[in-house]
């Protein structure tokens, strides 16, 4: 079997369970965010349903609407500590306590490789970088709340290796643009649309942060999951932190992909997103020079410790360019902590940077620092679609968390190994 | 669930490939402005690529849709389908396309093998969605394609997601 086919055969009491098969699984936990609390707990009061199947098992989080910037947020706050106090959950991550939702469970040991859950949102394929399985269920969350389970079509698994190291400067999340880049063009010959998109070959290069990276564009290419299987040193993260015994899963060696596919990935450059889609990217030197007016590091993808500290790196010493705001959202609250105590918020707030609470930053549908029409902004969001982050005509570009800091500080789209390399020089 | 009309007998509407829900299905703003009531979205239905379908079509009528139909994990058209009375049968629909139909309660079968192929807009068809059969009428054709699985006919027959989870709901508080 498959990882996802042996997670799910546990998860669902059976012995074993192949692709395309109806499973109910009973997750290890249940994951709803705040913007979509309100529409559920009306649902299920409309139907009469006042309880949860299993509240214990219920994470609230609060992430994508942080700082409330108006009064109808403020409202929704309000009702979500309401809907947290009836339906009994006592996992409720509100504003400034946990983070973002993809991001803290992994770091505290509440999600751990083997483990499977439920989420409202797609970004659940997150948890594919420690080694585990969140399926999102959009509107049907509902069913899950009020059922503890709902029914999964056990998705097929296409396995992508990776060969080689990526060269200094070059980030997981260009080769994830990379690879959207090849799966768009048809050069990567596989249909993403509700696959397991699990990676394979020279993993060990990748820490959990990256990992996390690689998550996040085939997610917007149409994966359902991303699973990389986990190194000795992630096990031993987990360890350290986990909150209960976990059994990492790996695919079998006789499991059956719908694809095995390849992809060099030694000589590759930092890559650019263009505006319109993660799968429109091109190497940085296409598009370099261009001017920016916006800037934000963070997201799903893009927001652990170690992604902030990249860009840090770029940052010390330096300030952003006077036409250029750049947000910075930390995934989260245990991040800030260290970045405190590290000197890391030091670094962002003496280069100019605005801080942002903990959570998905611009990145939820403007909720705060967007870009205005005709705006040029280069970001680490999720995706780049038209709009995602304010006015539609803004040109919206993707690149790691280097390349964005780079950016900023030059006022254009700017190759990170620019400053990095400076810094190597010799004196 | 036995008395529910898994077989339905109309006339085929017809079409193309990589339909999207948002322009090909309904209009975007219906999706935009979260339109969900049956009153508002059934007369959006094919708005714009057919005004006036929503009068047209009847109760029974089956939509043949080609490759990758409603682009996009959104339910609107499909509340609009569902109050209609309409089938649906697809070459082949996105994952979340699909479940977003079952989820509001349309008669659905996908990968269905060159099914544009063997009908025109207003053939006479019957599906039966419980075991897949097809039968065009008008031509004579018959072919099997993958019925609606098991384990979601209950919540077609109960109307989509709504009406299973009150289902549900009923039987728990009568077991006590």
């Amino acid at each position: 079997m498959t990882a996802v086919e042996k997670v799910l055969a546990k998860k669902s009491g059976k012995a074993a369970l192949r692709a395309g098969a109806v499973a109910n699984p009973d997750p290890d936990f249940i994951m709803i965010h705040d913007g979509v609390v309100m529409g559920t707990k009306r649902e299920l009061d409309s139907l009469g349903i006042d309880r949860l199947a299993a509240p214990d098992k219920v994470i609230m989080v609060t992430d994508h609407d942080v700082i409330y910037g108006s009064a109808r947020a403020a409202e929704r706050g309000a009702f979500n500590r309401a809907a947290a106090k009836q339906w009994g959950v006592k996992q409720f991550h509100d504003v400034g306590r946990g983070g973002h939702g993809h991001i803290f469970p992994m770091e505290t040991g509440l999600l751990l490789p083997g483990m499977f859950y439920f989420d409202n949102d797609r970004h659940a394929t997150n948890a594919g970088a420690i080694g585990a399985f969140g399926f999102r269920m959009g509107g049907e969350i509902s069913r899950v709340l009020a059922t503890g389970t709902n029914w999964v079509i056990v998705p097929k698994t296409v396995r992508l290796t990776l060969r080689g190291r990526l060269k200094p400067g070059v980030h997981a999340r260009d080769v994830g643009f990379h690879i959207s880049s090849l799966f768009g063009r048809g050069a990567l010959d596989a249909d993403l649309d509700y696959r397991v998109l699990e990676y394979a070959g020279d993993l060990d290069q990748f820490d959990l942060a990256s990992r996390t990276a690689l998550c996040s564009s085939p997610t917007e290419m149409g994966a359902y999951g991303v699973f990389v299987p986990p190194s000795e040193a992630i096990l031993a993260r987990a360890r350290s932190v986990a909150q209960r015994p976990f059994a990492a899963v790996y695919s079998d060696a006789d499991a059956v992909f719908e694809a095995n596919l390849g992809v060099d990935i030694g000589a590759l450059e930092p890559q650019i997103a263009l505006p319109g889609g993660v799968q429109k990217a091109v190497d940085l030197a296409q598009v370099a020079g261009k001017r920016v007016d916006h800037a934000f590091i963070g997201s799903c993808g893009s927001g652990m410790y170690e992604d902030l500290q990249q860009a840090a790196a770029v940052l010390r010493g330096r300030r952003i360019a006077d036409h250029v705001r750049l947000f910075v959202a930390p995934g989260s609250e245990a991040s800030v902590k260290r970045m405190a105590r590290e000197g890391l918020l030091q670094v962002f707030i003496d280069a100019g940077a605005v801080m942002l609470p903990a959570g998905c930053g611009p990145c939820n549908d403007a909720v705060i620092g967007p870009v205005h029409a005709g705006e040029v902004s280069i970001s680490t969001a999720a995706n780049n679609n038209s709009g995602r982050f304010g006015a539609k005509d803004a040109q919206l570009y993707l690149g790691n968390p280097s390349t964005v800091a780079t950016s900023a500080v030059a006022g254009r789209i700017t190759d990170p190994r620019e400053f990095l390399d400076r810094e190597a020089a010799p004196a | 669930m036995n008395d529910f009309g898994w077989k339905l007998k109309g006339r085929c509407y017809r079409l193309g490939h990589d339909v999207p829900h948002a322009g090909g299905v309904v209009p975007n703003w219906v999706i935009v402005g979260r339109h969900f009531d049956p009153k508002d979205v059934v007369p959006q239905l094919f708005a714009e690529t057919d005004p006036g379908f929503h009068e047209r079509c009847r109760p029974g009528d089956i939509i043949v849709a080609g490759r990758n139909f409603g682009m996009g994990p959104k339910m609107n058209g499909y509340i609009a389908m569902q109050a209609l009375g309409l089938g649906l049968v697809c070459e082949s629909m996105p994952f979340l396309a699909y479940r977003a139909a079952i989820g509001c309660g349309v008669r659905t079968l996908t990968d269905c093998i060159n099914a544009t192929e063997l009908c025109e807009t207003g053939d006479e068809i019957e599906v039966d969605f419980r075991n897949g059969f097809f039968v065009n009428h008008t031509r004579d054709i018959r072919r099997e394609y993958p019925p609606v699985p098991d384990a979601l006919q209950e919540i077609i027959a109960l109307g989509g997601n709504a009406g299973w989870l009150r289902q549900w709901w009923r039987d728990r508080q009568a077991a006590g």
